[in-house]
């Protein structure tokens, strides 16, 4: 239990809660991008270890050393790839908002009821 | 072999240069697209037939290190088939989009391409971490391809669709990421092998988050609206791939995480399986248009897949036995892989898509015969793979005393059997013009889909139950005669009959007692009757097929010797007449009706087979024998499967619609023949439980009063019909319900009763179809009161109906004498007093009808537009007079019929009657076919002789001679005698003929479809509350499931 | 409002669904045996002095591959979604000329962003930074002149033959792994090299400036597509 990991979860909840309550549709994607942020938080509190380094080795760092210096690399790594498929949603989203703006000139989430049922 | 890493290789690589070659040619570009996607199927098929021929499962891995250092993937036999589906569904759907990529965009092939190379990915990869990456290469690139059509709808329907897999994914990347905190790998055996360490509180829900993502991405119940419109919305070519290997992979993820979950998550899946099904389902009920009913359909078919593999899984701790997982997931999936991509490709051809505008495929044979393939498919009727995987399913849950999910799984299968057939009678009947576009291209994948499904279930067929050849002759030789369909009515004709007849020449001798009893009456009877439908001209496609179907499949019921077998023949002898009714003109919805109490019918046989599995311990018949633990509930749900087959009251309903608007010389078949079909399943298992039920009285007794109380009521509602054919039909049921009564006897006497009056309704209700169908066929109505008077234009048909009616009412001295006789003794044998004495009541009011079949067609008033009318074709007469011959041969020699049925029932019961040349002796008196005889015919010829002697000038009177006074009435049909004949019965007696089980049966489905369109209201079309429902969705999931 | 307060109730459960995530679990103080392999074996392994690059790029590299394939789809998606607007130079009037102390310094800042993106990628195995960090830096400079000059075009022909090629050739290097070396995408069909020099650490260097021209390539054409799209 960490602040940052309790941070993320605070955030993985305010995005949802802009989801869900917000109407307009850029509104919704900046709380799909907040869930985000909160996952890679969380991402990266899970492989901190206290008090160590970045698992890069240098002058510093020996390599021999490094077992006991240096946090988890895994969930760094991880975290790229999944900032990276966050914004490629990120992007695919906002096109879909444009789109649709297109359509029918409006963002409100409740003017695209068409299909029901 | 291919290192299946080129499978991404490739995808990956044609993608990133597509765009560059596409600069300069299009036609390049395309070629390249398709020879891509050819290749990756190519290698996935290699490694399918590698693997298929024994090799090893293989793990590749990359990066040079073993896992779980570095990410590996896994190709084994499973991965191997559903890599393979993928790869074909991909390759068909670009096939059939082949337009759409000509004409927009590059980045539509590219879009695709990486669609396909995701779904790969997920199947072989085995790191949780990779999985999450699959998964998004697969979803971004379906919610771009969700623009191809760019339409509102689709658009919209794409938005909602991104909102659920955002939450999704989010919810599958915290609880992968906790999963490596606890578990500090990411390799999925690796977790599976250190599953202690998610065992704790956190471990759960890391699990659950994980699960819960994927469950989402299979569109559960009441949590996928979005998946719904995409359905709905999206082009057919993608929705394709989106229902069947999309859904198969994220199902695959499921399959592999299955070793990491405990008991109560098994549970839970199997829960969220089976809501899934039933609910769907059932709001599907209310669908009408045809994509998103395939999207109900799918959804709910995905659930029953995750339900089987969950069960299965959990009752085998992990370990399933290798065939129980191929037959019964494989199975079904399969089923629904290959049937539910064809139909969402025809949809694509269709721009309407109501469901009753879909008439078009009517027109044309070859759609046709694949759409109604599809729909048998899903239904889950032989050949395809769903029959074989529902049949283990169920057999294995009776097994394992899975009772609720028995009820569940067959309550799903029939909501969903509801709106299938109810299509495909739309189909079939509905005429609305609409314009269908049909090109190669799109018209390849779903016949090749179509035959990819007959061909897996004969492959399950014949690698997992060795069946006689015998038992494949009803598909084959309907597919033959479906290849000479194009051939006149009368070589087909002449053509069925022989080739029964060789069938029948080849079965009948190698079977005995009752066996050989019923393979004489359901073959004889038919080959008999047959020569009647030898009148219709021209080409008749669809007919003979069908027919033969049907015979051929009650000739194998009969050879059947394993439950499986027997229930393999009564699916494809329900299914075979089901489409010869739905030939007849106003027969839609008596046909609905009848498959669906039909279907319900076999679900009860299926019940019944799969508890008498578990009791016994194997599926051969004879084995049922041995049965002592819940023989008398296994009993009861055979019972109720095989009166629905002989329409007892109550579920009778379907029968008089049914058997009336069938085509004329269709009738006949079905009443006189295909009924017995349910006395003879009574007299089976009656029979095999032998001795264990002779205990249980209350079972029989409360049989013999059904028995009893259908034929009052049968005899009723025919007395009130206006409807010749409908007073024919509720005859039979009356008929029946004699049958079942004296077979709820389980005596010797009760059982030859039973038998004999099988071939005597045979044979006179075969006399009366026939001849009131060459009645109708001049008179070209089928409303009693406006016939009349026809004993001059048609004598030869006169003579037949009043045979028949004298061998029917029980009157000396035909036939229906003995029928009585040996029923009366046989219920005064047996103690049954009361219940003899209703059907001695029911027998006597017969007579109303009987007289009304002679009198207001035969006699009275010609009507002056009849006055022409010629005698019935020649076609008709042939069988009648071969009917009345045998009538004759029976009535006159008793023994002839009655001595091999003695025989036969007494390898069941004891002898109780004994024989004096043709006299027949009972406890209770004898009787003597002859002397009868002749003794009836000195009764009626001795007034005649006096009459002629005494009245010495006899007068010829015209029909005509008839004053008629000065009056003319406005609707003169109603001053005829025969209109309402009955009425002042009708005050007498008509409550008991009040339609209380048609009232019933319509509030039950008026109350579900309430219950469906209530259901259906969460579907708000709202992306918000769709999210919303995801969410509350997974919370209540884990609160259900309570942690851990 | 009542919506708002189901909403706020269902979140609520959600929370207390997730509370043993939090307060099950203590932060680590150890590295796990995988991580602690990849710390001690890495350097000596693959010869990277950066461990996250080490498992980005050879360890994971199938997950790297993969999104940079995530990556490729987006910007496939975004193009295929948003029509181009017809004929961009036909009306210049909705857009305004740029002032001359941004055009200024985006002539002097564009090529030393490039240059530093650079740095970032080819140095991934060395320091902080790698093919998406600079990939992401390059594309930031296109995007400055994007913005300093809303006229100008960006030559397509070469943004997509940067991209297909260098999506290709990283395929080709990852295949040249299975003949080469151990398997798919290992690094070590070049030769590690003096640990923690710029031309160490096999192919990573390569790898990791194939990817950043990629990345740079793609987020640009996703930048190019909704500059010009028709809203």
């Amino acid at each position: 239990m960490t602040l940052v990991s309790i941070i993320g979860f605070v955030l993985i909840i305010v995005g949802l809660w802009g989801m869900l309550t917000q109407n307009n549709i850029i509104k919704i994607i900046i709380g799909f991008s907040i869930i985000d942020t909160g996952i890679h938080l969380l991402i990266v509190s899970i492989g901190y270890i206290k008090g160590k380094t970045a698992p890069i080795i240098d002058s510093v760092l020996l390599k021999t050393d490094a077992v006991n210096q240096v946090v988890d690399p895994i969930p760094s790594a991880l975290v790229l790839t999944a900032i990276v498929i966050g914004l490629a949603v990120t992007a695919l989203m906002l096109v879909y908002a444009v789109n649709l703006y297109q359509r029918k000139q409006s963002l409100d989430i409740n003017d695209f009821e068409e299909l029901k049922w | 072999m291919v290192n299946p890493l080129y499978l991404f290789i490739i995808a990956l690589g044609t993608g990133f240069l597509l765009s560059l070659i596409d600069k300069l040619y299009r036609s390049v570009s395309l070629i390249l697209f398709y020879a891509t996607l050819t290749a990756m199927l190519g290698i996935a098929g290699q490694w399918l037939v590698e693997i298929m021929r024994g090799m090893e499962a293989v793990v590749i891995y990359t990066a040079g290190f073993q896992a779980p250092y570095s990410i590996n993937l896994r190709l084994g036999m499973e991965e191997a088939v559903f890599v393979f589906l993928a790869n074909l569904v991909g390759l068909l759907s670009a096939i059939y989009l082949f337009n759409k990529f000509r004409h927009s965009k590059v980045n539509a092939m590219v879009l695709f391409l990486m669609m396909i190379l995701g779904i790969n990915g997920l199947i072989m990869t085995r790191d949780m971490f990779n999985l999450f990456v699959f998964m998004e290469i697969t979803s971004i690139a379906t919610y771009a391809l969700i623009g191809i059509n760019r339409n509102t709808e689709s658009l919209s329907a794409g938005f909602k669709y991104i909102i659920a897999g955002g939450i999704a994914s989010s919810f599958f990347l915290i609880g992968t990421i906790y999963l490596y905190r606890l578990t500090g790998t990411l390799n999925i055996d690796s977790m599976i092998a250190s599953k202690e360490l998610i065992a704790g509180n956190a471990g759960f829900i890391a699990l659950f988050l994980a699960l819960s993502a994927i469950v989402i991405e299979l569109k559960p119940f009441p949590a996928n609206g979005w998946a719904l419109d995409v359905y709905q919305a999206v082009d057919s070519g993608v929705v394709a791939v989106i229902a069947t290997a999309s859904s198969a992979a994220m199902f695959f993820v499921i399959y592999k995480l299955m070793p990491l979950l405990n008991i109560t998550m098994l549970d839970l899946l199997a829960g969220i399986g089976g809501i899934t099904f039933v609910f769907s389902n059932l709001v599907g009920l209310k669908q009408k248009n045809a994509k998103r009913l395939l999207g109900y359909s799918s959804i709910a078919q995905m659930g029953l897949v995750l339900t089987a593999l969950s069960l299965v899984m959990k009752g085998s701790c992990g370990i399933p036995p290798k065939n129980l997982l191929i037959i019964v997931v494989g199975g079904l999936f399969l089923n629904h892989f290959l049937a539910k991509a064809g139909l969402f490709w025809l949809a694509g051809l269709f721009k309407e898509q109501d469901t009753d505008k879909w008439s078009v495929i009517r027109r044309n044979p070859l759609l046709l015969f694949i759409f109604g393939s599809f729909i048998f498919a899903l239904v889950g009727l032989p050949p395809f793979p769903g029959f074989w995987a529902k049949w283990e399913l169920i057999l294995y849950l009776a097994k394992s005393g899975q009772h609720f999910w028995i009820f569940t799984i067959l309550l799903g299968s029939f909501l969903e059997a509801i709106y299938l057939i109810r299509w495909l009678i739309s189909v079939v009947k509905d005429t609305v013009e609409q314009e269908v576009v049909l090109s190669f291209q799109k018209i390849l994948p779903p016949v090749l889909f179509m035959i990819g499904l007959y061909n897996a279930g004969f492959l399950m067929i014949i690698n997992y139950y060795s069946f006689n050849p015998l038992f494949f002759a009803p598909l084959m030789v309907a597919a033959f005669f479906f290849g000479i369909d194009w051939l006149p009515t009368k070589f087909k004709g002449i053509f069925t009959i022989a080739v029964i007849g060789a069938f029948a020449y080849h079965v009948v001798p190698q079977l005995d007692g009752i066996y050989q009893i019923f393979a004489v009456l359901f073959l004889g009877g038919g080959l008999i009757q047959l020569i009647a439908t030898l009148q219709a001209s021209g080409k008749r496609t669809g007919f003979y097929p069908f027919v033969i179907m049907m015979f051929l499949s009650l000739g194998i019921l009969l050879k059947s010797e394993t439950t499986l077998q027997f229930f393999y023949a009564w699916e494809l002898m329900t299914v075979s007449s089901f489409l010869l009714i739905l030939r007849g003109g106003k027969a839609r919805n008596h046909s609905l009706l009848y498959i669906l109490f039909s279907l319900a019918g076999a679900y009860f046989i299926l019940t019944g087979f799969a508890y008498a599995f578990a009791a016994a311990g194997d599926i051969n018949i004879l084995s049922i024998t041995n049965i002592t633990a819940y023989s008398s509930v296994i009993y009861t749900f055979f019972l109720v499967g095989f009166l629905i087959k002989t329409g007892a009251l109550g579920l009778h309903i379907w029968l008089p619609g049914s058997y009336a608007e069938s085509e004329d010389d269709v009738s006949p078949l079905i009443s006189s023949i295909l009924s017995k079909a349910g006395i003879f399943g009574m007299m089976l298992v009656a029979g095999i439980f032998g001795k264990s039920l002779f205990g249980k009285i209350e079972i029989s007794a409360a049989l013999g009063w059904l028995g009893a109380i259908t034929a009052l009521i049968g005899t009723l509602m025919a007395i009130f019909q206006e409807d010749i054919k409908k007073l024919l039909a509720y005859s039979s049921m009356g008929q029946l319900g004699y049958m079942v009564l004296s077979v709820a006897m389980l005596s010797h006497l009760g059982w030859i009763s039973a038998l004999y009056m099988s071939f005597n309704h045979l044979f006179f209700k075969a006399l009366l179809f026939i001849a009131i169908a060459g009645v109708i066929s001049r008179t070209g109505t089928r409303n009693m009161c406006e016939m009349g008077g026809l004993i001059k234009r048609m004598p030869y048909s006169f003579i037949s109906v009043l045979i028949a009616i004298i061998a029917l009412s029980g009157v000396p001295p035909l036939s229906g004498f003995g029928s009585k006789w040996l029923l009366y003794t046989a219920g005064i044998e047996r103690g049954w007093y009361l219940q003899t004495a209703v059907a001695f009541f029911a027998s006597t009011i017969a007579f109303l009808y009987c007289y009304r079949l002679i009198h207001t067609i035969f006699l009275g008033q010609p009507k002056p537009k009849f006055k022409e009318i010629k005698e019935a074709s020649l076609w008709y007469l042939i069988p009648q007079y071969i009917l009345i011959m045998a009538i004759m041969a029976i009535s006159m020699f008793p023994n002839l019929i009655i001595e091999p049925l003695a025989a036969a029932v007494n390898n069941y019961f004891s002898t109780t009657i004994d024989w004096n040349g043709y006299t027949v002796i009972s406890s209770l008196g004898y009787w003597n076919g002859n002397a009868v005889m002749y003794v009836t015919m000195g009764v009626f010829a001795l007034p005649l002789i006096i009459l002629i002697l005494t009245q010495r000038r006899p007068q010829l009177v015209k029909q005509f001679n008839i004053v008629f006074a000065a009056e003319r009435p406005d609707r003169p049909e109603t001053t005829h005698v025969a209109n309402n004949f009955f009425a002042p019965y009708q005050k007498a007696l008509g409550f008991l003929a009040y339609p209380y089980a048609t009232r019933f049966w319509s509030a039950v489905s008026e109350w579900t479809q309430t219950v469906a369109s209530l259901f259906r209201q969460i579907y708000t079309g709202n992306g918000q509350t769709y999210a919303l429902h995801i969410i509350l969705y997974v919370v209540v999931l884990y609160f259900i499931s309570g942690g851990r | 409002m009542v919506k708002r307060f189901l909403i706020l109730l269902v979140l609520v459960f959600f929370v207390i669904m997730l509370l043993p995530l939090v307060s099950d679990i203590q932060p680590q103080t150890e590295l796990n045996p995988l991580a602690k392999k990849y710390v001690k074996d890495g350097p000596d392994e693959l010869g990277s002095a950066n461990l996250v690059t080490s498992v980005i790029v050879t360890y994971r590299g199938l997950d790297t591959l993969g999104e940079v394939a995530v990556l490729f789809i987006a910007t496939a998606g975004v193009g295929f979604m948003l029509r181009r607007r017809k004929g961009s130079k036909t009306n210049p009037q909705k857009k305004r000329e740029s002032s001359e102390i941004l055009q200024t310094g985006t002539a002097l800042l564009t090529p030393l962003i490039f240059l530093f993106g650079i740095y970032i990628f080819l140095h991934g195995h060395l320091t902080p930074g790698g093919g998406f960090q600079g990939g992401v830096v390059i594309a930031s400079a296109i995007l400055l002149s994007m913005l300093s000059f809303p006229q100008s075009e960006i030559n397509h022909k070469i943004l997509n033959a940067i991209e297909s090629l260098s999506g290709v050739l990283y395929l080709v290097i990852g295949i040249l792994g299975i003949y080469l070396a151990a398997g798919f995408l290992d690094n070590r069909i070049l030769p590690l090299g003096d640990f923690g020099r710029l031309f160490s650490a096999g192919a990573i260097p390569v790898i990791y400036s194939l990817i950043g021209l990629k990345v740079g390539s793609e987020l640009v054409g996703i930048l190019d597509s909704m500059q010009r799209s028709d809203s």
